[in-house]
């Protein structure tokens, strides 16, 4: 424990500053995996292989249209092209299946998992892929005599954005208050004679575009790679457990949590730093099983 | 043998029960009647330990039994058959009495022996005395309604209780159905010795199978006594047999 | 048993199987009694979480955790302690029995998803300490080279004592589950507020349910040492945990023996597929699916439901 002695307000701040930028991440993955399950009820295990999915086409999409442009694009194509990706699954597999328990549920998108993640070895191949971010976003500016890279500020400025957006999208549009509404009550909304199948779809391809958008944004800050996907659905499911299930704030408190505590871990016991969060989470579901805030189930 | 007083449970600030008082003697049938919403079942979940009581005390045999948990109510002696149809919906009728039984003869940690030599002549009887033998190997949960409400009372049963509950024991039957589950009572009283609690709908099983009946409005006991006495009583008329709907 | 032997047609199967087994070293290459010796500790493995998920209806999300840590411990002990290597077989299990119960005690107050989810990061919790903690477990790369006891080193020694094991294991389970505690243990599963009401102590049973899967877990934790003389923590990773799910819904999880087939279809398949291609889990994912959609019972779920099986039960005094 001898890095302890050498942690300064300074370094404390820039590791905070990180852990708040994945922070961001861990957010907008994990809010479209509570929104699928609040309102669907699906635990979805292949949220993490749509991230990687979004994560190896904005590469391709970047490399392919070429320069800064092809970054900016990217990050909007490989969102929707996972989207598409999962309205398709939704619309020809999924939907069969809502009236099963969710034990089958999950071991179905286990199956997805396992579908995608051996899909991206066949078109990627196994090698790494990295990214590097448009020069607007390279290098990092002075924090107190310490770096700070810019895209991690960059991703810091995104989160409350998205934030708001899923807020709005939740609470000012007809289509987030037919979810709400259906998390609570299908038969009641299906009685009013709307189409619940496709408020379903709509959610579920909304949720998993929020994945690809996470594996948009993480591909410039680290190898893209197979088993990505193992990573971040773990560390998104806890999220959403800490949080309350379906609960977009609890979804913002949970990354918190999980990426402060990761990036204290890295500043004080760096070996074990990934012990941290799952600390935190079992010491929060010990002490609140049902997580910190109302669950929408 | 058991007897309520003063118990409360609120749910924030509902209260679902206020002041509920109930006494049943020994080889007694006490009915409670009430209108939907008077807090009769939420009195039986406090009785049995679903609940916890927010105040006021429940006395069973000397002992207080408020606040127990629902298994420590029932090896006191006192058994609950569901107004809905609850049963291990997976196992055979036979299995779901004789699970009770195991329960009851504390031989539910028995690891090794096979459960399909144990209880097997005190489940036939249960079976038998309630009419359940010819369905006994079914799968519980494909039971008709009828059939299921029986398997509801044979678990109880199984449980060898001192004190019956029976939370609308007729509810969704048919008129030969009801007219055998009141003989049904009858013989559990008579021949066994059984004390039964129970609420119902239905005021010709209560007239017809109760010595005493306790009326509940709004989460209180505002009438007790025999069924003559409460069938007078003006404040019952009014509250609940007065109503011309009801006639 | 005797009985049971001339109602169940499935018995019959079981002891020709077990016949064939006894002479299979002598019957096939060395390559097959090895395959033979890993279905049979999955299959341990397998039925070991059906106890708990198929008859118990608890969500162990996490189980290959037990099977990760009697394998580790077994193999640390051998590696550090310097006792006869028998202890350390000894102390596999018993150190994931022992898990088990620190894991359920956290868990079991909860429902379903709830409790599921909480399994599984506690289990990852224990597999986050093992990937770290170089200096002890070796880190990712595990512990090879674990010297087993002498007399079941060989392959096909390694074959005898898997086989041997697992039929105690699964005779133990079998009286398990048809004993008074297992009707109970499934009586929760299927109504565990009702189980509570019949006088049942729900948690300490699904508690002490929980315990003994854990500890037959890490009996084929142990067994997987001594078959393959090496760990690593991807023995205990929440992807193989899903993977035994399936084997059990595969095979048919309201069944005993549905677990073992399971198990043994999966690594028998594995092991074809994988001449083939080196796409083996989008293969699996396939016939996962497919599962579902079409057999949700698994196949000894769909032969039971074609045939349906006598459950006599004569009149005799106990």
């Amino acid at each position: 424990m001898d890095a302890t002695s050498h942690i300064t307000l300074a370094s404390l701040a820039q590791q905070v500053l990180v852990g708040l930028s994945r922070t961001t991440i861990l957010f907008i993955v994990s809010s479209g995996l509570s929104l699928i399950l609040g309102v669907l009820r699906i635990p979805n295990l292949s949220h993490g292989s749509l991230y990687m999915i979004g994560a190896f086409v904005t590469y391709s999409a970047a490399v392919f249209i070429g320069g800064s442009t092809g970054f900016w694009l990217a990050l909007i194509i490989a969102p929707a092209v996972v989207a598409l990706l999962s309205l398709a699954v939704e619309r020809g597999l999924l939907r069969f299946l809502y009236d099963r328990e969710h034990l089958m549920l999950l071991l179905f998108t286990f199956a997805l998992t396992l579908v995608f993640g051996d899909l991206v070895k066949l078109i990627w191949g196994s090698d790494y892929r990295s990214l590097t971010a448009p020069p607007l976003l390279q290098g990092s500016f002075d924090l107190a005599g310490l770096p700070f890279p810019r895209y991690n500020l960059f991703l810091l400025l995104l989160g409350p954005l998205v934030a708001l957006g899923l807020w709005l999208l939740t609470n000012k549009t007809k289509i987030g208050k037919l979810a709400k509404a259906a998390a609570v009550d299908r038969e009641m909304v299906a009685a009013m004679g709307i189409n619940v199948s496709w408020v379903f779809a709509a959610v579920f391809c909304i949720g998993c575009f929020l994945a690809g958008l996470g594996g948009a944004l993480v591909a410039p800050t680290q190898n893209i790679t197979q088993g990505m996907d193992h990573t971040i659905i773990m560390e998104a499911f806890l999220i959403v457990i800490i949080g309350g299930l379906g609960n977009m704030w609890g979804a913002l408190l949970g990354a918190l949590i999980f990426g402060l505590t990761d990036a204290i871990g890295i500043l004080v016991w760096p070996q074990f730093a990934i012990v941290f969060p799952y600390v935190a989470v079992v010491v929060v579901l010990v002490f609140r099983p049902k997580g910190l805030l109302q669950s929408t189930w | 043998m058991l007897s309520v007083r003063g118990l409360k449970k609120y749910f924030g600030h509902f209260k679902a029960v206020s002041d509920a008082n109930l006494t049943v003697n020994q080889g007694e049938v006490v009915a409670v009647i009430g209108p939907n919403g008077a807090g009769k079942t939420t009195l039986f979940r406090l009785i049995s330990g679903q609940l916890k009581p927010s105040g006021g005390e429940i006395i069973f045999k000397g002992r207080p039994i408020g606040g127990l948990a629902p298994h420590q109510v029932c090896r006191r002696g006192i058994s609950l058959s569901y107004q809905v149809v609850s049963v291990f919906g997976r196992m055979s009728v036979f299995e779901n009495v004789q699970v009770a039984v195991l329960a009851r003869r504390r031989q539910v940690h028995r690891l090794f022996t096979p459960a399909r030599r144990l209880a097997v002549d005190e489940t036939w009887e249960i079976l038998e005395s309630v009419g359940l033998q010819d369905r006994a190997q079914a799968v519980s949960g494909s039971l008709s309604h009828g059939d299921g409400k029986l398997l509801e009372m044979a678990i109880a049963l199984g449980n060898r209780p001192e004190l019956l509950i029976m939370d609308e024991p007729t509810a969704g039957m048919s008129p030969e159905e009801t007219q055998a589950t009141i003989e049904l009572i009858r013989r559990l009283t008579q021949k066994m010795g059984l004390t039964i609690l129970l609420c119902e709908h239905d005021m010709e099983l209560v007239f017809s199978v109760a010595d005493r009946i306790m009326v509940m409005q709004s989460g209180r006991t505002i009438a007790e006594g025999a069924c003559d006495q409460v069938r007078c009583n003006q404040q019952v008329q009014q509250a609940y047999l007065g109503e011309p709907a009801d006639a | 048993m005797l009985e049971n032997i001339k109602n169940h047609r499935g018995l019959w199967v079981v002891a020709g199987l077990a016949l064939l087994l006894a002479f299979w070293p002598s019957l096939v290459p060395r390559f097959y009694v090895y395959l033979v010796s890993l279905m049979l500790v999955t299959g341990l493995l397998a039925t070991s979480l059906n106890l708990v998920l198929g008859f118990g209806g608890l969500y162990q999300f996490h189980h290959a955790v037990f099977y990760g840590v009697g394998a580790y411990g077994a193999a640390l002990m051998i590696k550090w302690s310097g006792l006869s290597p028998w202890w350390g077989l000894l102390v596999g299990p018993l150190a994931a029995a022992l898990l088990s119960l620190v894991i359920g005690i956290i868990c079991v107050r909860l429902s379903q998803l709830y409790y599921g989810m909480l399994q599984i990061s506690l289990g990852s919790l224990v597999w986050a300490i093992v990937f770290r903690w170089y200096s002890f477990t070796g880190g990712d790369d595990g512990i090879h080279g674990i010297a087993v006891p002498g007399a079941i080193a060989s392959v096909s020694g390694a074959y005898w004592f898997t086989l041997a094991v697992t039929a105690a294991c699964l005779l133990v389970m079998y009286l398990v589950i048809n004993s008074p505690f297992g009707r109970v243990l499934m009586a929760t599963r299927d109504n565990s507020e009702r189980a509570e009401m019949i006088g049942v102590h729900l948690i300490g049973h699904q508690l002490i349910a929980l315990v003994i899967a854990g500890f037959f877990g890490g009996v084929a934790g142990v067994l997987f040492v001594v078959v393959e003389g090496s760990v690593f923590p991807d023995m205990m990773f929440w992807t193989l945990s899903l993977e035994i799910l399936v084997m059990c819904l595969l095979g048919g999880w309201f069944t005993f023996m549905g677990p073992m087939l399971g198990a043994a279809m999966m690594v028998g398949l594995r092991t074809v597929v994988g001449i083939y291609t080196e796409y083996w889990t989008l293969v699996l994912g396939v016939i996962l699916m497919l599962l579902i959609f079409f057999l949700p019972q698994g196949v000894l779920g769909f032969i039971g439901a074609k045939r349906t099986p006598a459950m006599a039960h004569s009149r005799r005094e106990d």
